[in-house]
């Protein structure tokens, strides 16, 4: 097996040992990589990671005060539902911007290093993701965990979350290949990103109930692969019905088909990397 | 073992100017767009170095010497041809490239012996080796950019050379510190010498090359102009550089004295 094929790489010329997509040391340059972004963020602090939850809090608290009258009736004209429900929005949405934004520079602030040593690229931009993911699991989930059990009683709910935050890290891991592949042959990635981002944040209902947008564009916001996600963590966390099964399918397949997606981009674009970082 | 056979590398040139989304529609869009160029950095390179033998690579600036390191720790592929090294490649890093200054010491060895190739739990177990051999070990909590670049330096060497690799890739600068760790450097590399470890190294210093490698590649122009023993490659490659200097002075006077 080996041989055979080692000879057909040998007829694409191609290097031997640069070929397995999971590379066997991947693992390891995730998990440093991860701890150095992690330990540099928060500095070894608990406090670090509390700050960093209470930031969409005072967003969630800015949005009620002046769309709470307009939208409470929404949600049975309760400002705190509203709140509520605004604060899982920027919590979601919020972890996918920061993450996929941060790995369209990813690749290119460590060219120098990949000009040096033999590291597995997908390892940059798979970090990047974990440590926003790991930030996102640390500040923000206990809290909606707690407004869940507070909000409906009910542990199955808190068990089926695990389904759209799943959908959520694929999203994101596949979208961030994507962007820092991106980033290596376009300089202007990020700011390109920006507006992009802008697009995915006014067509996810974050601070507007979905129930707004009119009939015929509200069958396209299916195709935002964070609608799903934010629906049934808001339904879950807020109401005492469960979202329907097909908004969990939905969720996990956008989430698996970015992913799929951007492992493929990827791939297919590593071998010119080095000609550009 | 490392069996370069028929290497050739072409890499982009780096003054394009269509890095951006933005230029380059406008390029598009003004019909001034136009096929990256491509330039050969190394031609043709048939290089085989067996398992433990000490090979110095020697050549004016721009001559592939540092690309064929690049190649054999697996940075770059080649264009065409075959590349096929056997054993574990350890770069020996300029000083500190790969550090985070914000990070502990102890978090430092981890990333750099992982960025390396070593596995987490060889790390682990070699901690406290590589710091009492760079002699840092009161600083393990202490962020790297609280040290002397001196002391970066030894943990930098410490690390490199304690991955226990079968191929040692050096890119000049062999010793580093002060006097008395630069006389440790400099036995650890020796040890490294003598063990079955294969050794390749970039380097201006001929006299070094002389007196401890026991093969020489003469690079000039991405193309191998000679491989031999370092006694005869030395001394044709500094004839060469010495009449080539000649020729170019007699060019200058020649122009200097208009006929």
């Amino acid at each position: 097996m080996q041989a055979r094929r080692g000879a057909r790489r040998e007829r694409r010329g191609v290097v031997a040992r640069r070929a397995p997509f999971f590379d066997e040391r991947l693992r390891d340059v995730v998990g440093v990589l991860f701890a150095q972004n992690v330990k540099i963020r928060y500095r070894g602090s608990v406090l670090g990671i509390v700050w960093s939850a209470l930031s969409p809090l005072g967003m969630a608290a800015v949005y009620t005060a002046i769309f709470g009258p307009t939208f409470a009736r929404y949600y049975g004209g309760s400002h705190v539902l509203y709140g509520a429900a605004v604060y899982i929005g920027l919590v979601l949405i919020g972890f996918f911007i920061a993450a996929t934004s941060e790995c369209s520079t990813v690749l290119v602030q460590n060219g120098g290093l990949l000009n040096k040593v033999r590291i597995p690229f997908e390892a940059f931009p798979l970090a990047t993701v974990s440590a926003h993911a790991f930030q996102l699991l640390a500040g923000s989930v206990p809290l909606l965990l707690v407004l869940s059990l507070v909000m409906n009683r009910d542990p199955l709910h808190v068990l089926l979350l695990t389904v759209p935050f799943a959908a959520l890290i694929m999203l994101a891991a596949g979208m961030g290949l994507i962007t820092s592949a991106a980033g290596v042959f376009f300089r202007d990635t990020p700011h390109l990103y920006e507006l992009a981002t802008f697009l995915l944040w006014v067509t996810t209902p974050v601070f507007y109930p979905a129930a707004i947008v009119p009939a015929r564009l509200a069958h396209f916001l299916v195709i935002n692969p964070l609608y799903a996600i934010v629906q049934t963590s808001r339904d879950l966390v807020l109401t005492a019905n469960l979202p329907p099964w097909w908004m969990f399918g939905l969720a996990l397949a956008e989430g698996a088909l970015v992913l799929a997606l951007g492992a493929a981009l990827f791939r297919s674009m590593r071998a010119r990397f080095m000609d550009h970082v | 073992m490392i069996s370069l056979r028929g290497v050739n590398l072409d890499r982009r040139t780096r003054e394009e100017f269509d890095d951006d989304v933005k230029s380059r529609v406008i390029a598009l869009l003004t019909g001034r767009a136009r096929k990256a160029r491509r330039k050969t950095v190394l031609a043709d390179v048939d290089l085989e170095i067996a398992a433990g033998e000490k090979v110095a690579l020697i050549g004016p600036n721009g001559a592939g010497k540092s690309t064929i390191l690049k190649v054999i720790c697996g940075v770059l592929t080649p264009t065409s041809g075959v590349a096929e090294v056997r054993g574990r490649v350890a770069p020996l890093l300029e000083l500190g490239a790969g550090f985070n200054p914000e990070l502990s010491v102890v978090d430092n060895v981890a990333l750099y012996g992982v960025l390396l190739g070593l596995d987490r739990r060889t790390i682990d177990a070699r901690l406290d080796a590589i710091l009492q051999f760079a002699e840092l070990e009161e600083y393990r909590q202490y962020p790297v950019r609280a040290l002397s670049s001196g002391m970066a330096a030894r943990l930098g060497f410490a690390i490199a050379t304690d991955a226990d690799a079968d191929i040692l890739l050096v890119d000049e600068a062999l010793s580093v510190g002060d006097e008395s760790f630069r006389a440790k450097s400099r036995r650890r590399i020796d040890a490294l010498w003598h063990a079955h470890r294969t050794v390749v190294i970039v380097s201006h210093d001929l006299a070094l090359v002389r007196s401890m490698c026991e093969k020489v590649v003469w690079m000039d122009r991405g193309r191998i102009v000679a491989v031999g023993r370092p006694g005869e490659i030395v001394d044709r490659y500094v004839r060469a550089v010495d009449e080539a200097a000649v020729n170019a002075l007699l060019r200058a006077v020649d122009i200097q004295q208009p006929r």
